[in-house]
């Protein structure tokens, strides 16, 4: 009884101070998977004395973690993201992590002097981005990245842990058989373990998305019923030899996009069991080491960590993305971001458990590359990006906003705002709003009362003001709300210019106006023409500079540049 | 550096072009904004139903005999500039703009309207204030100054509330004149 309390007590100390170390991490910039994985080790046998070394439930919890994190991940990719990141994320997910792991395989091989084979088995370890790491950082660190990058890398993050997965139990398997040369089966294999997870993954979440229309749920149950399906999807899948890790986030990216009732309700459901799984996942991981040892590998560790960031993932990325039009700053920023996180743990786990000689050298080495990669990588995120400038000026959360669902109508959102004394909607009669088509002005609260929209003559600050909008316009309606002070719309307009064009707007017109000689090739084109011209597939933050005006592109309307803004460059 | 701009990079007129009236001897190339603007080129309490008539009442204060620029001309060349995308550039405030041949000095006019109008604004919002300019088309690099001055000065939310508490048109130029001055002061 008495033990029991005091565990309860524990772990609840140890989730607050996790979480609020992540406060902490935010002041220092530090990735938030490095403070919770220096916590385990605090927390561990050299350090407060709690001693972990099951491998066995480690290796569970990490692959329920992993699966939940991949399922949120899944979620939250936006099949929009699709239309610039896929191909190359594809190309990264398979080529990348294949050249990314030879490279810095065979130089560990050399390195350590050990069998090529055993080399190998070390760089599918250390191979693939993490696609917790990634996700974090993607959408915590308050930076928003030019689409490209963003979907690359997310897709990527997203669909490559089952390759490294399934390259590493390959190396594995060869290992235990005594065999010392690839050969066919190698790639049935692959096609086996991939085409399983895609197909029960797809599948699966077809279903659950049915199921979840069709079952009549007390609110609260729908998300436990989608990671029920989730984690069902993961089990069947690997039960029946394919990747579960892939099945499970294709499910996600299934369900997340699929028009399933309660989706917000899903997702932010979701949000938090991703944390709690990233949090247990590397306080685990962190216990689960013993840091004394880590010095002895460290010198090698550290090279092969370094080749790895250098060397390995730029030259991987620099040829897996060769066949798209990517500009040269955002491949060297994909090149960058090669985050390692929890992935190669957990895997250094599985030659632990084969028992294969080395193996507990391989774990203390996987363990030390993503210290360093987080520290190096991680820290450095927001500057490179900065520098690279593969960042755009946040469009989301301009402003606070409620978001509610409306019940049977997944098209629809309810959305609820305060009126801010410095936003253009103050002031102004609910009719004489400038919504977006569709949008629909349903109630005003003042002093706790309800209104209808016809009672109010001018809203006025701090009134609280619900529209039901069309999912796809909630963010323009935050600039009607968005106080005229803020800093977001200075730095737009920095970023962005001072006039917005449409993306109709013909070129030799601009020319005109502006008094600049038009390109050659653009005399007779449209500006949303010029710019799918110059970037194949543009993405919002692509910029072009034409004689003393710069264009940015705004808005996209599929992939055509819908708004372009106007930058006058001074001189 | 320009040599190694395309050919497309230059823009031919610019080192032609200079007779901004705030060319001063340092050789600066700003133009001041408030001596584009005269009292009688500004209207408080405009009334306009939509934006083609702010528009028009633009266009009637900025015709001018002495310069023979007619009210039509005016209106034609700022609203074929609306057509290539809105001159609203966000909370409420409008530069409508057009260059035109043949003319000698750059001019601009102001106007505030009673009750905003809906201006196609990128970010929704009603647009009550207009700054127009009207510049001769040999004047392109002045032209693209003034305009960025011009955005500058009213991305400012201080200034246009200020700019909306004015009483009459020599408030209105006062606070122009103001914001240079303070301007040239911090150069920021």
């Amino acid at each position: 009884m008495e033990l029991t309390n005091q565990v309860i007590l524990f772990i609840g100390l140890i989730f607050l101070v996790s979480i609020l170390a992540s406060v902490l991490s935010a002041r220092l910039g530090a990735p938030m998977l490095l403070v919770f994985l220096v916590i385990g080790m605090i927390l561990g046998e050299e350090g407060i004395g709690i001693r972990f070394d099951d491998i066995q439930t480690a290796h569970l919890i990490g692959s329920l973690a992993l699966a939940i994190i991949l399922f949120d991940g899944g979620l939250r990719t936006s099949t929009s993201s699709f239309r610039v990141g896929l191909k190359p994320a594809v190309s990264l997910a398979s080529l990348g992590v294949l050249l990314t792991a030879a490279i810095t395989g065979l130089f560990a091989a050399w390195l350590l002097d050990i069998h090529w084979i055993y080399g190998l088995l070390l760089g599918a370890i250390v191979g693939s981005t993490d696609a917790a790491a990634v996700f974090s950082l993607l959408h915590t660190s308050r930076l928003e990245l030019k689409q490209r990058v963003a979907a690359t890398l997310e897709i990527e993050s997203g669909s490559n842990d089952p390759m490294a997965i399934f390259l590493t139990l390959a190396m594995v398997e060869l290992i235990l058989a005594g065999q010392r040369h690839l050969d066919g089966t190698l790639a049935v294999e692959f096609v086996r373990q991939m085409g399983l997870g895609a197909v029960i993954g797809l599948g699966g979440a077809w279903v659950a998305a049915r199921g979840i229309n069709a079952l009549p749920l007390t609110p609260g149950l729908y998300p436990l019923l989608a990671m029920a399906a989730g984690l069902l999807i993961f089990g069947i899948t690997a039960a029946a030899g394919g990747s579960g890790f892939l099945a499970v986030y294709l499910a996600g990216l299934v369900l997340g996009n699929a028009r399933v009732q309660s989706v917000q309700n899903i997702r932010r459901f979701h949000d938090g069991m991703a944390w709690i799984s990233q949090i247990v996942m590397f306080l685990m991981l962190g216990l689960l080491v013993t840091p004394s040892e880590l010095i002895p590998v460290g010198p090698h560790a550290l090279l092969i960590a370094l080749v790895l960031i250098f060397v390995a993932r730029p030259l991987a990325v620099l040829v897996s993305l060769l066949p798209f039009q990517i500009p040269f700053k955002e491949q060297a920023f994909i090149g960058w971001v090669g985050l390692r996180g929890a992935v190669p743990i957990i895997l250094a786990i599985f030659p632990l458990l084969a028992g294969i000689p080395e193996a507990h050298t391989f774990f203390n080495v996987a363990f030390f590359v993503v210290l360093i990669s987080l520290i190096v990588q991680g820290w450095s995120l927001v500057p490179a990006a900065r520098l690279l400038g593969v960042q755009i000026p946040a469009s989301s959360h301009l402003v606070q906003r409620l978001e509610l669902d409306l019940p049977g109508q997944p098209d629809y959102e309810m959305v609820g705002y305060q009126v801010d004394v410095d936003s253009s909607a103050c002031g102004r009669n609910p009719d004489a709003l400038v919504l977006p088509e569709g949008v629909k002005t349903v109630l005003v609260i003042r002093n706790g009362r309800l209104h209808a929209p016809a009672e109010i003559n001018a809203l006025e600050s701090d009134d609280a003001v619900y529209l039901v909008t069309p999912l796809a316009h909630v963010d323009l309606l935050d600039r009607l709300f968005v106080s005229r002070r803020a800093p977001q719309l200075q730095a737009d307009k920095r970023f962005y210019g001072e006039f917005t064009l449409n993306g109709t707007a013909r070129m030799a017109d601009l020319a005109a106006m502006y008094g600049f000689v038009s390109p050659p090739d653009a005399a007779d084109c449209s500006a949303a023409e010029f710019l799918i011209e110059r970037f194949g597939k543009p993405v919002v933050g692509d910029r072009v500079r034409v004689g003393p005006v710069e264009l940015v592109i705004r808005e996209m309307d599929g992939d055509h540049p819908d708004k372009v803004g106007l930058k006058l460059l001074q001189e | 550096m320009r040599l190694f701009q395309p050919r497309w990079f230059h823009h031919p007129l610019s080192v032609a072009a200079h007779r901004a009236p705030g060319n001063t001897e340092s050789g600066s190339q700003t133009m001041k904004i408030s001596e584009l603007l005269a009292p009688e080129r500004i209207r408080i309490a405009a009334e306009a139903g939509g934006k083609k008539r702010a528009l028009e009442i633009l266009s009637e204060l900025l015709a001018d005999t002495s310069q023979d620029l007619s009210r039509n001309q005016v209106f034609t060349s700022m609203l074929g500039r609306e057509r290539l995308g809105s001159t609203a550039i966000g909370s409420g405030i409008a530069i409508p703009h057009g260059r035109i041949e043949g003319l000698e000095e750059s001019i601009g006019a102001f106007i505030r309207l009673q009750d905003a109008v809906d201006f196609d604004a990128a970010d929704g919002a009603p647009v009550d204030m207009l700054f127009a300019l009207i510049v001769p088309s040999q004047c392109a690099e002045e032209h693209l100054n003034a305009l960025a001055a011009l955005a500058h000065m009213f991305s400012h939310a201080d200034f246009c509330d200020m700019l909306r508490k004015a009483e009459g048109p020599e408030d209105i130029c006062k606070l122009l004149r103001g914001f240079e001055t303070e301007a040239q002061q911090s150069p920021a």
